[in-house]
């Protein structure tokens, strides 16, 4: 039991066991709560995977922005304080049966593909199976500028490896401004649909 | 920790994700759904960025799918409130309003 | 062409005379919505105005002729002429002047010029004529066989069109024809309103106005009881018993009676036959209205319909007449006078007959060859000669003699006459005498030269037997009208004798003077039957000469007329005095006695005593018109008989019904107006008619009595003969085997005294029976009728016409109709209805089938479809929530799939 791995169950716990918490938690809030726990988890797993800048993205966009946003949606629909919005126990157990069995099907799945072959046909037979034969940059928390040079449309993971290869790959320049222009409409539209508006009589 | 460890952390979410969906009439619950199933992916993908040669692209992938989650959340949200100025409540199960 | 003007002026009178009352009915129809009530007689002076400028027009058209012909000469000449032959020929010496038989005498009189003859010519002109008449007294069938030796004998009264039309030859006969107004034309075929103008046109003309002008005056006493707004109507019940009340139909009885006389004025004018067909329905129509101008008495409505669809039997025959005519000549245009002068192809008339009047026949053929009116025969547009078959010809001529008989009401079609007489009085009177039957003979007359020899022996035995069997009906009838009505038939069949017999002037003169004494009578029983409140029937009346003196008198006139009677040997001048005288003395014992009554009676003897003297030509008879004309007729019959042995009852006949005649008129006459009244209540509201009606009557026995004056020296006569149609005065004809000899003027004029005699006999014993039945009561009319009651009976059902027809006709019609009904019931109707049956089985079934078969396919499918639909839509739940679930569960059945089917 290395150090490593050690550290892996409890993120991996944590993670799934908020996740779980989220499922059965009856109120909003510690399903909050829970989520929190579940979300801040996976950044840990994120650490443990190099994968540093989204990790720290994860924290901040997640936990700092959309969880605030979720509990700010809580507060304002927040209803009469003995008001439960009860789920009825057959549903629970129906939607219990089915995500065990999407579990078991995903994780037989999983079981059932080797790795290692699919990611050397994957790769044209350059990849060699092992741990840590992906991306695996020099030194951890060093992914930002690759991230940014991609986003910015230069490879440097690849395209600086193998000269006679160079300007092959492509990055991710024009994806990140069309979701740059994506989110920006998304958030007029955002901005639009929340605005306070007269309140109509409900139809139900 | 190998590839399938993370896979099964995925899936654990994914299908927490999915189960909360099926089953919370919260509409912000359902919300909370959906972030889940999409850590779920997220997990994948990164892990497939550490144990394969799909590279920086897997984190890149993250990224967007981190921000659209973002981006998503907020329009969920003003859907919620409207839902909610709708019918003053934000049980989900109250809008069948499209039922056949 | 000769007399340009005079035929212009002509033209142009008689086509106002004729449009007057076209005009007068288009005014008066709509007097009813210009009058505010039904008390106004201001449409009928309209009618009678009009009428009257008529007849004022067709006198001066008349005149004119007469002035600018130079008629006058003429009719001296023939009139000298036709004395001589008389003498000549009672004094039995050998006509005067025996020159040579030489024909260029013959045809220098023929061509010459009649105003220029002299007494030589006229003379060798006899002397032949008498040789030629011992040959047809002879009656060698071998001269007789040799048509072409001697027929123009004696054409002396024989006018063809080149003798009256030759260039240069200004004082002669014209004849005037030309178009009015072209209809239409359909190919070759023309039709035209055209005009045709002779002298028997003048003379129609003038006598139709005349008396249609004296019934409309007469029609305006008569027909007064029509100025109330609430006429009731006595004769006509509705169905709970009460009688009908309507509004008087005062101005509508001259408005048709305008359109009669304007119909018949045209029928004379027409220079077409189609025209004449026209206007001959027209007639056939206004008298359909008139005879049912009562139309709510049933019997009324019966009478018009009856003769209207009897006309229409005849009619028919006459349309098939107008199509051979039409096929077979082309043109339906009677002559073309001037064909001299002018490029206009030639008449009928003229092609049918050669410039000498005769029928180019070639018997081994048995066809007719046409003529082209120049002397040569007509060439087809191929060039050959234009012929036709000559039983068609005889077909054209027995149609149109068809339409002739249904219109002159002969035999077999004579039953719709008496019938008539369900139409006011007036109505009687111009249907009797100047327009509806009267339009028959006219056109027999007009249409002589069309019609063969086979034809004219058809005429003849039709005339025949018609005249006989109606004078024998009119024995028995004691409605006053109706033996008026069977005189008339009688009458008729003279005429149509007389234009068989080839005595076409003889039965036009008839048909004239018949016209005057008839409508006379009419008008005197009208005005009986006025005063006597419409009371028909004779045996109710008697006596009345004391309450109507002057119609009686005026009657008497008529009823001399009809009869003919006749003193030999005496002239008009002297009876005229002893008349006159004996008015006179009337006159003064009527003032003496301060009788008023009396003395229109005594002003009317005065005024026909002078006419007596005054206008007596003196030709050494006196009889009244009747006598002259029928005369002429009987002559005529009696010459034929002596040329044809065969056809004795053609003479024996009508003398006998000359007997018959006087008897029936004197017996109407003595019932109604002498005796001891029968019935005191009739007799006792008698009154004598106001001067409207008894001015009319006056007038009328006037001409009844003088216009025949001369005989066939007279005015009227030889006007007539003018007209007479070429070459058809003496052929020889040959009918089948049977050889006809017709006979020519001075022929008949021969045996005129001996025919004279017999009629006068026969004549004045049928009125010395009547005077010893009704007039003196010497025999019981009663006791006769028991002693022969079959006879009676037998002719006082008409000789069972009606019932023969309704055997004949109506019951096989009805027992046809009956077959054809049972036929349409049983075979037709149960066919159908099977028919109809099966149909609605079959339609059943196939309901059946569309609805539970195709619709309930169609159905299923819908509601299939539907119910799937709505199915799928349940799933549709609108849960967020479960589409969740939906795609999950999705997935991992997808998946399970996917494993079990692929194991890889």
């Amino acid at each position: 039991m290395t150090y490593e791995k050690i550290l892996f169950f409890i993120f991996a716990m944590s993670a799934c066991g908020g996740a779980l918490g989220v499922v059965l938690a009856q109120r909003v809030a510690r399903m909050a709560f829970w989520l929190i726990i579940s979300l801040g988890s996976v950044a840990g797993l994120y650490f443990m995977l190099h994968a540093d800048f989204v990790a720290a993205t994860q924290i901040i966009i997640y936990v700092g922005g959309t969880l605030v946003l979720l509990i700010f949606g809580i507060m304002l629909t927040a209803t009469g304080p003995h008001v439960k919005i009860q789920t009825s126990p057959g549903e629970l157990v129906m939607g219990a049966a089915v995500g065990l069995t999407l579990l078991f099907l995903i994780q037989g799945t999983v079981r059932s593909v080797d790795w290692n072959k699919a990611a050397m046909v994957t790769s044209g037979g350059e990849f060699q199976p092992g741990e840590g034969k992906g991306y695996n940059p020099t030194g951890q928390g060093n992914t930002i500028r690759p991230l940014g040079m991609a986003l910015l449309g230069l490879r440097p993971d690849k395209d600086l490896g193998a000269p006679e290869e160079a300007g092959l790959s492509s990055g991710y320049l024009f994806p990140f401004e069309i979701v740059s222009i994506h989110l920006l409409v998304v958030l007029v539209g955002a901005s639009y649909l929340a605005r306070a508006k007269q309140r109509t009589r409900p139809t139900v | 920790m190998g590839l399938e460890s993370y896979l099964l952390v995925g899936a654990v979410l994914f299908v927490s994700g999915v189960v909360c969906m099926a089953t919370k009439r919260n509409g912000i619950g359902l919300l909370m759904g959906v972030e889940l199933v999409l850590n779920g992916a997220n997990v994948n993908f990164v892990a497939f960025s550490r144990f394969t040669t799909l590279g920086l692209d897997g984190q890149i992938v993250s990224l967007f799918v981190i921000v659209l989650a973002a981006a998503e959340a907020a329009v969920a949200l003003s859907i919620a409130l409207n839902f909610y100025n709708n019918h003053l409540t934000i049980d989900v199960d109250r809008g069948d309003e499209l039922k056949g | 062409m000769p007399y340009e003007t005079t035929g212009e002026t002509i033209k142009t009178l008689l086509t106002m005379a004729w449009l007057l009352p076209l005009f007068g009915f288009g005014v008066e129809i709509f007097a009813g919505y210009w009058q505010r009530d039904r008390f106004s007689k201001a449409a009928a002076q309209f009618a009678v105005g009009c009428i009257g400028l008529g007849f004022l027009f067709s006198s001066w058209a008349l005149m004119t002729y007469v002035q600018d012909t130079g008629w006058s000469v003429r009719f001296e000449h023939e009139s000298a002429h036709h004395a001589e032959l008389v003498t000549a020929i009672e004094e039995g010496k050998p006509l005067p002047g025996h020159g040579g038989h030489d024909h260029e005498g013959h045809n220098n009189e023929h061509n010459g010029d009649h105003g220029h003859d002299h007494g030589e010519e006229g003379h060798s002109a006899i002397s032949s004529e008498d040789t030629s008449l011992a040959q047809y007294a002879i009656a060698d069938p071998v001269v007789a066989e040799k048509p072409g030796h001697d027929h123009h004998a004696d054409h002396e009264h024989a006018h063809d069109y080149e003798n009256e039309h030759s260039g240069g030859h200004v004082e002669g006969p014209a004849v005037f024809s030309g178009i009015y107004y072209r209809l239409a034309s359909f190919g070759d075929l023309e039709i035209n309103i055209e005009y045709y103008i002779d002298t028997l046109t003048l003379v129609m003309f003038t006598m139709v106005t005349f008396i249609a002008t004296c019934i409309h005056i007469f029609a305006l006493g008569y027909m007064a009881d029509e100025l109330t707004d609430d006429y009731v109507d006595h004769q006509a019940h509705y169905s709970n018993g009460k009688h009908v009340h309507r509004p008087g139909r005062f101005y509508k009885f001259f408005a048709f009676l305008s359109l009669f006389c304007f119909s018949m004025l045209g029928l004379v004018i027409a220079g077409n036959i189609f025209q004449v067909f026209v206007f001959w329905e027209l007639v056939g129509v206004c008298s359909y209205f008139l005879i049912g101008f009562y139309v709510e008495r049933k019997s009324a409505s019966t009478a018009a319909n009856k003769a209207f669809i009897m006309n229409r039997v005849g009619d028919f025959g006459f349309l098939i007449g107008l199509m051979v005519i039409w096929t077979s000549f082309g043109t339906f245009k009677f002559a073309e006078p001037d064909l001299a002068n002018t490029d206009k192809p030639a008449g009928l008339f003229q092609m049918i007959r050669g410039t000498d009047g005769e029928l180019d026949v070639d018997n081994e053929a048995g066809v007719v060859y046409l003529q082209d009116g120049h002397g040569e025969r007509l060439k087809t547009a191929e060039g050959n000669e234009a012929s036709m078959p000559y039983w068609l010809l005889v077909v054209a001529g027995l149609g149109v003699f068809g339409g002739c008989i249904g219109k002159s009401a002969q035999f077999p079609l004579q039953t719709w006459l008496p019938d008539a007489m369900e139409g006011p009085t007036p109505v009687s009177a111009l249907v009797h005498s100047a327009t509806m039957v009267a339009a028959g003979v006219y056109l027999a007359g007009r249409f002589y030269p069309m019609f063969t020899p086979e034809v004219l022996l058809v005429i003849a035995y039709v005339g025949a037997i018609t005249l006989f069997l109606a004078a024998t009906i009119a024995m028995v009838v004691t409605d006053i009208k109706q033996v008026l009505a069977y005189s008339t038939i009688s009458q008729l069949g003279y005429m149509m004798l007389g234009l068989g017999l080839f005595g076409w002037a003889a039965g036009l003169f008839h048909l004239i003077t018949h016209a005057f004494f008839k409508s006379l009578l009419f008008l005197c029983s009208g005005s009986v039957i006025a005063a006597c409140h419409h009371e028909q029937e004779m045996p109710k009346m008697g006596g009345l000469i004391r309450k109507l003196p002057i119609t009686g008198t005026a009657m008497l006139v008529g009823v001399v007329a009809i009869a003919g009677l006749s003193i030999p040997g005496v002239s008009f001048g002297l009876i005229g005095n002893v008349v006159l005288v004996l008015g006179l003395i009337l006159g003064i014992l009527a003032a003496y006695k301060g009788d008023k009554t009396q003395i229109p009676m005594a002003a009317t003897v005065v005024v026909v005593g002078g006419l007596l003297t005054f206008t007596d030509i003196a030709n050494g008879k006196a009889a009244l018109s009747g006598f002259h004309s029928k005369d002429a007729i009987v002559a005529t019959a009696l010459t034929y008989f002596k040329m044809n042995p065969a056809h004795l009852l053609l003479f024996i006949l009508p003398l006998i019904t000359a007997g018959l005649t006087a008897f029936y008129m004197f017996r109407l006459w003595f019932y109604t107006f002498l005796g001891k009244p029968r019935d005191q209540h009739v007799y006792d509201h008698c009154k004598e008619s106001p001067l409207v009606m008894t001015g009319p009557l006056i007038a009328l026995s006037v001409l009844a009595a003088f216009c025949a004056i001369g005989g066939e020296g007279g005015k009227l006569f030889v006007m007539l003969s003018e007209s007479a149609p070429a070459g058809i005065h003496d052929t020889i004809a040959h009918v089948g085997t049977v050889t006809l000899n017709l006979p020519g003027h001075i022929d008949v004029l021969r045996n005129h005294a001996s025919a004279g005699n017999l009629a006068t006999i026969a004549a004045f014993s049928g009125t010395l029976i009547a005077f010893m039945i009704y007039g003196l009561g010497l025999i019981n009319p009663t006791d006769i009728k028991s002693s022969l009651s079959g006879v009676h009976s037998y002719l006082s059902n008409k000789w069972y016409f009606d019932e023969l027809y309704d055997t004949m006709f109506m019951k096989p019609a009805h027992i046809v109709a009956r077959y054809c009904t049972a036929i349409d019931k049983w075979v037709f109707d149960a066919f159908l209805h099977w028919l109809s049956r099966a149909t609605l089985w079959i339609s059943k079934w196939d309901r059946m089938f569309d609805e539970k078969f195709v619709d309930g396919l169609v159905n299923l499918l819908g509601t299939a479809t539907f119910s799937v639909g709505s199915s799928f839509g349940k799933l549709q739940t609108g849960q967020m929530r479960q589409y969740v679930m939906f795609i999950a569960v999705a997935v991992v059945a997808l998946s399970v799939v996917l494993f079990v089917w692929f194991p890889h």
